[in-house]
């Protein structure tokens, strides 16, 4: 997966860049459980694997503005960077659940 | 006029597009009504549209919302992901003009 270099970018492309990626991971992570419930236990891993590929961008862009921040150039916060923030930790969460859960129903083969 | 509606899972990254393709529209001398909705209002809001645009983390209610669309005969796609990285508001009305186009 392509690496995003924020300083390419404006603090909106950045936060939108985020949202992108942490955004594509979701999607794959729902898609993940549809084809698990329709039997397609290799498609639904797959999909987990992309979506953790996807996450991995995201937080790498997320990563950066850290890496930033701590040498001494703060981002301006804006509520669009936080919403990204939000989809970055809530998608992350989202991922280890569904990831345990499938791991569950596999195991007990359902 | 054309109708576009954009839709993303807050209705937030998608108010901003919309403020960018805007400008983009009044740029080149045209006329849009552009809005976003949450993805809750998404089905109860294309009846009103010409066209349907969906962010990246909707992207698997597409199916869902495509089946909806027929009713109104337009079509639904997700937002270009390039386009959508880079809050390209030219390229995401482009977009949405040719699947204008295809319907």
């Amino acid at each position: 997966m392509e690496k995003v270099d924020i300083h390419q970018l404006t603090n909106e492309q950045i936060a939108f860049h985020i949202i992108l990626h942490s955004g594509n991971a979701r999607s794959k992570i729902v898609q993940a459980i549809r084809e698990y419930r329709s039997g397609q236990i290799e498609e639904s891993e797959r999909l987990i694997e992309e979506a953790e590929q996807e996450l991995g961008v995201a937080h790498d862009v997320h990563f950066q503005l850290i890496q930033k921040e701590a040498s001494g150039k703060p981002t301006t916060i804006t509520l669009l960077l936080m919403h990204a923030e939000d989809h970055v930790m809530s998608t992350l969460a989202m991922k280890e659940i569904v990831k345990e859960m499938l791991a569950l129903l596999k195991e007990r083969n359902i | 006029m054309k109708r576009i509606l954009l839709a993303c899972s807050a209705g937030m990254s998608t108010s901003l597009l919309v403020t960018k393709m805007q400008e983009y529209v009044k740029s080149i001398g045209e006329e849009a009504e552009i809005w976003a909705v949450g993805q809750d209002q998404a089905k109860k809001e294309m009846e009103n549209a010409d066209v349907v645009l969906i962010g990246p983390q909707m992207s698997f209610l597409k199916g869902e919302l495509q089946k909806e669309a027929q009713k109104y005969g337009i079509q639904v796609d997700v937002i270009d992901m390039v386009a959508y990285g880079m809050a390209d508001g030219k390229k995401v009305y482009e977009q949405a003009l040719k699947l204008m186009e295809e319907k």
